[in-house]
This record gives C-alpha cells, sequence and structure tokens, in this order.
C-alpha cells in the first residue's frame, strides 16, 4: 500500500483518469469515455451532505477556535478526545519524568563529587620533605643561612634577628615531630583547611585569584587558645609556584620571616626552571607571630598552599614541676647554706658542701631545663616547603576592593566550566534517555500506524 | 460562518503568510470554508455513520487547528495535510468501533427512499449497492476522488504513495466499481 515506487502509467489509465477530471471539472469528456464520465457523475452525486444544524454548530465552534463555551456543546469524538489526551498527557508525564530523573542524577554526581567539576583538580603534590635535589641540574642560589649573602644572612640583618645557626635538624625540631603530623598526614589534614578556608573571608580577601579549593590560601591558624598556659607550637607549610618562581616565592618568604622577627635555622632553595625545583626553610618564629607569620606566608604573590599544619603541645603541667622543682632545690641550698653557717667540725662542713655542690648541680639542670622549656614555648618553629607545580599564574595584588578583572576573567571562567561540566553529566543522563523514549515513540508510532491500517482492513 | 462546497478541487489560496497568530488563523479559517462539507463527505462514506462523520469532522478540524502552526507547507498543500488529519481521526474511529464492536447504521438505507424514479434512479441504486460492497479501502479512495473532490496528487499525499500508485489504485477501483454495477444491473 505505502510503496513510493514511479512508475510510468498506462496511456490508456491515464486518458481515463483524465476523463475522470474533466468530468469532475464539468469540462466536455471524449465520447469514449462516456460511460466512466457517468459513473463518475453518479459517484460524485452519492456525495454526502451535512446537516445544516451540524455545519451551523461547526462553524460556531471554529467561530469560536474551539474554545469551549458554557452550555454549548462542541462536535468531538466520543472517546477520542480523551485517548488523545490521556497520550498526550502521558508523552508529557514521561518528557517530564526524563527530565526530572536527568537532573537527580546530574545532581547526585555534582554532590557525590565523582568527578565534581567544582572539586579540585587532580594534581601531584610533591613530597614536603626529601624532594629530590638533583645537584647536577640544579643551582644553588641559596645554601645555609649562615653562608654569606645567602637569603638567611640578609634576613639576620635586615630583620634585626638574632644570627641563624646552619644547623641541621634542631632538638625542637626533633621534639615537635611526636607533635606534627607526617608529610603524608599533614596533606591530608590540609584538606578540611581547604574547604574551610573558602569560607573564611580571609580566603576571600587573598591575593591569589586560586580558587579556595584549589589550596587553602588564606588559612586563619588553627591553635587552641593557651589561656595564660605554657604551650609549645609548630608548623609545617607547603607551598606551590610555577616552576620559575621558586627563588622569588622563597625571597619573598625570607622577607615575611624577617619582618615577623623570625629566624631561618636552615634553608635549601634549588631552582631548576621545571618541576622539581625546591626550596626549603627551617624556621624559628616568636610564637606570638606564628600566626601572622602563617598568615603572610599562606598568602604569597605567587604561592598558592598545599598544605598546612598547625600543631601545638600543652607543656604546662611539666613548666610548672620543673619550676617547683628548681623552687626546692633553691631552697634546700639555701637550707644547706644556713646550716653551712652553723657548722663546728670539718667533718660538717665537708658534709654540708658536697650536698650545695648537688644542689646547685640539680639547680643548675632545673634552670637548663626551665630555660630550654621556656625557649620552646616562646619560639616556634615553622617547616616551610616551596615546590614547583600546576598552579595559575598569580595575579598582581588587588587593589583595596579586592576585585580585580583578572580575578573577575578567572571567576568567570570558573563559572563556566563548572556549567559545562554539569551541562555535559546532565547531557551524559539526558542522551540515553532522549534516545529510550525516541524509540518507544517510533515503536507506538508504527504500532499506531498498523493499527489503524487494520481498522480500514476490517471494516 | 457560511462555508462554501470547496469541489474545485483546487489547493485554497492561503494569504500571504507573516509569522503570527493572525495569519495562521486566517489560513486556517480559509481552509476550514473550502474544506468543511469535503472533509465530512470523506469521512462519511468512510464510515458509513453520518452522526459519527459529524464526531469525527469536528476533531478533524479541531486537531488541524491545534496543530496550524506545525503545518509545513515543503511537506505537502494545506489540503492534503487535512485530509491527512481527518484519514487518521476516521481510522481510529473506525478502531475504536472495532474494539466496542458496535452495530453500525446504514445510512444508504435512510435515504433509499428518496430517490427519483426511473432510469437514473435503477443507475443510482446500482452504484450505492455497489460501493456499499466494496472493502473500505476501495470507498475511502472513491471517498477521496468523488466526493472530497481531492487532486491524484492530494490523493497521493494522503495515502502516502506515490502519484502514479494512487493513479493506478483509483482506476482500479474504479473498474471494480464499474463491473459490480453492471453485476447489479
Amino acid at each position: 500500500m505505502r510503496t513510493a515506487d514511479e512508475f510510468p502509467l498506462d496511456p490508456a489509465i491515464v486518458a481515463r483518469l483524465e476523463a475522470i477530471d474533466a468530468t469532475l471539472a464539468g469540462e466536455p469528456v471524449d465520447p469514449a469515455y462516456a460511460e466512466v464520465a457517468e459513473l463518475a457523475l453518479l459517484l460524485s452525486a452519492e456525495r454526502p451532505q451535512p446537516r445544516p444544524e451540524f455545519a451551523a454548530e461547526l462553524d460556531a465552534a471554529v467561530e469560536r477556535r474551539f474554545r469551549r463555551a458554557p452550555g454549548v456543546s462542541v462536535p468531538g469524538p466520543r472517546g477520542g478526545g480523551r485517548a488523545r489526551s490521556w497520550w498526550a498527557n502521558a508523552w508529557m508525564a514521561s518528557g517530564g519524568l526524563a527530565a526530572a530523573l536527568a537532573a537527580v542524577i546530574a545532581a547526585v554526581i555534582v554532590i557525590g563529587g565523582g568527578g565534581s567539576p567544582s572539586g579540585p583538580p587532580p594534581r601531584v603534590l610533591l613530597p614536603l620533605r626529601g624532594a629530590p635535589l638533583n645537584g647536577a641540574a640544579s643551582t644553588a642560589v641559596g645554601a645555609s643561612a649562615g653562608a654569606s649573602g645567602s637569603p638567611a644572612g640578609r634576613l639576620g640583618a635586615a630583620g634585626g634577628a638574632k644570627a641563624a645557626a646552619p644547623t641541621t635538624t634542631t632538638p625542637g625540631a626533633t621534639r615537635s615531630a611526636g607533635t606534627l603530623a607526617t608529610p603524608g598526614a599533614a596533606r591530608s589534614s590540609a584538606t578540611p583547611g581547604a574547604a574551610r578556608s573558602s569560607a573564611t573571608p580571609g580566603a576571600a580577601n587573598a591575593p591569589l585569584a586560586a580558587p579556595a579549593t584549589f589550596g587553602p590560601a588564606g588559612v586563619q591558624s588553627v591553635s587552641p587558645p593557651a589561656n595564660g598556659r605554657k604551650t609549645i607550637q609548630s608548623a609545617q607549610l607547603a607551598l606551590i609556584t610555577s616552576p620559575g618562581r621558586i627563588d622569588a616565592v622563597a625571597q619573598e618568604a625570607f622577607g615575611v620571616i624577617g619582618a615577623e622577627s623570625g629566624i631561618v635555622r636552615h634553608s635549601t632553595v634549588t631552582a631548576t626552571g621545571g618541576s622539581d625545583g625546591y626550596a626549603e626553610l627551617q624556621l624559628s618564629v616568636p610564637s606570638g607571630n606564628l600566626a601572622q607569620l602563617m598568615n603572610r606566608l599562606s598568602q604569597l604573590r605567587y604561592a598558592h598552599v598545599g598544605s598546612r599544619t598547625d600543631s601545638s603541645q600543652d607543656v604546662n603541667d611539666q613548666y610548672l614541676v620543673d619550676v617547683r622543682r628548681l623552687a626546692d632545690a633553691r631552697a634546700l641550698r639555701t637550707s644547706l647554706l644556713k646550716r653551712l653557717a652553723t657548722a663546728t667540725t670539718q667533718a660538717q662542713v665537708d658534709g654540708l658542701r658536697a650536698q650545695i655542690r648537688d644542689a646547685e648541680a640539680s639547680i643548675a639542670s632545673d634552670e637548663a631545663t626551665l630555660a630550654s622549656l621556656n625557649k620552646q614555648v616562646n619560639l616556634s618553629q615553622v617547616d616551610v616547603t616551596i615546590s614547583a607545580g600546576a598552579v595559575p599564574v598569580g595575579p598582581p595584588s588587588p587593589g583595596p576592593s579586592g576585585f580585580t578583572l583578572g580575578r573577575a576573567a578567572h571567576d568567570a571562567g570558573r563559572v563556566l566550566t563548572v556549567a559545562a561540566g554539569v551541562a555535559l553529566i546532565a547531557l551524559a543522563a539526558l542522551v540515553p534517555t532522549g534516545l529510550v523514549v525516541a524509540l518507544v515513540a517510533w515503536i507506538a508510532l508504527v504500532l499506531r500506524r498498523r493499527g489503524r491500517e487494520q481498522a480500514l482492513d476490517s471494516v | 460562518m457560511d462555508a462554501g462546497p470547496g469541489r474545485s478541487g483546487n489547493v485554497i489560496e492561503s494569504p500571504a503568510s507573516p509569522a503570527g497568530d493572525t495569519a495562521a488563523w486566517a489560513r486556517f479559517e480559509a481552509l476550514y470554508r473550502a474544506s468543511r462539507d469535503d472533509v465530512y463527505a470523506y469521512v462519511c462514506t468512510l464510515l458509513r455513520d453520518p452522526a459519527g462523520a459529524e464526531d469525527v469532522t469536528a476533531l478533524a478540524f479541531e486537531r488541524a487547528f491545534r496543530r496550524r502552526r506545525s503545518f509545513d507547507r515543503r511537506r505537502g498543500e494545506e489540503r492534503a495535510w487535512l485530509f491527512g488529519i481527518a484519514r487518521n481521526a476516521a481510522l481510529d474511529e473506525l478502531r475504536r468501533r472495532r474494539r466496542l464492536a458496535t452495530l453500525l447504521a446504514d445510512p444508504e438505507a435512510e435515504r433509499a427512499g428518496n430517490e427519483d424514479d426511473g432510469e437514473v434512479a435503477l443507475r443510482r441504486t446500482a452504484v450505492r449497492e455497489a460501493l456499499q460492497r466494496m472493502s473500505a479501502r476501495d470507498r475511502e479512495l472513491i471517498a477521496l476522488k468523488f466526493h472530497a473532490g481531492l487532486t491524484n496528487a492530494e490523493l497521493a499525499k494522503v495515502l502516502g504513495v506515490s502519484e502514479s500508485n494512487a493513479g493506478t489504485m483509483l482506476h482500479r477501483t474504479i473498474e471494480k466499481l464499474r463491473k459490480a454495477c453492471h453485476a447489479n444491473g
């Protein structure tokens, strides 16, 4: 029935069909086709005519543009309208359902973080410690702080700090190692900090335009309140910068350290221009300046924070014990001295002098212990590493308002990236759904068409 | 509104078609005026039920009205488009009736007593009876050609076949009818 093949008609058939058309058009017909013409006229005369009432009713419905008027019955199908309405509603509902399903899937994927467009981009964290120092390929621009012309040496002059000793590892660093997280742990512990920093005003005012999720730039110091108790504080900070800016960032860090009266105990800066560039700084800083120092180091212009670890250890009890022991030793010595003054025999004098020596040794030991503890409390140990890695190019320092064209462009790009990601995820859910819906629609259409044709055959 | 018979078989002259509802409405109204009775005649012949034909005709025009913006002239003329809608509606009605197993009234019986006497009346009766005995497919062809006044090209569009195929089908149907009339006569 529904073949689309074209083939030339028999001229005789064409002539008969033309005779029919001429008859219907009221034109004269060749007498040879009189029978066909008569049949055409008879068939045409059998044409059913609509009732005038129906015609008027339909005219009125058309005038109303098929809007249902109250009290007026519009001629319509008996059940056909309902069937079509049900069909249309079902398709509309299924379409809406598919769109909602796609939206839910996209939302779940985005919120769940699987390929989250707002999550941190994959990056390689360089080791905080023990970074490869390629002596052959690298150019050491800074050695130990004691070297002449070294940044730390300049720092000592500029900051007016005490002369830094070119030591490798201090007892303080060893002691604090027990409280500091390992490098791996430091990274993991810095992750919540990254999330936290995105909500802090400090992050918003960070000079870097890097997204808050990329690095905890501008994080505030996280340490329990001292409340007048003696605490030992330490921190580790891993900065990431572009390969060509290792020395510049290190130099800027030295400036900040000097400004905060810090002491660079050990520093190594290896600038290679490649991804193996590395700098490591070991600092002591007055504990009162630790928070400010960490904040300023976290906001260096061309670096962003890869990880940051703040540690604190309460040594108040130990301090009190040491103070009490020292007081006891001093009291003992005073008592011994008094007894020595009243001693009458040489044996008594000798015995008391020996005890006084022991007491003085104990006092000296206790004083040293207390001094060491005070030093640890007053000077916090900070390890700073600067690694080369993927980092967005640092824009110039923001103006007073904190809004720059570069940052706006970056934010706009970020928004577009996230939007494109969400759209891609939604598309990934919608395309298969759409294909299934299209297939079902096509099958339904074919079945419907076949059903109609069968209805024609069955009459 | 006075709908003319519209038996010219020509495509209606559509008004200039600026985008917008007014133009679409004007085009639909012109189509309605030219095709109302033709659609009814076609549907009535196909269904053999005047009441059902009225419902289906109204439904067809309502569907056409709702879809008037989706009409694409590149896919055919408006009359063919309209009769396609009417055909689908009529076939849906036939399907519904088949499901409900409704007994159809015979409209021809109602008209039997109103005919003239004589030779013409005999011939008409023969044609009518032959038409009654024809299959729905053949009856549809007759209705589209002689009652709705479609051209062969429009007929082909409505049925979804080529024009030459439609001509062949029409010729066979007329031959069948002619032989049936002879057999009756």
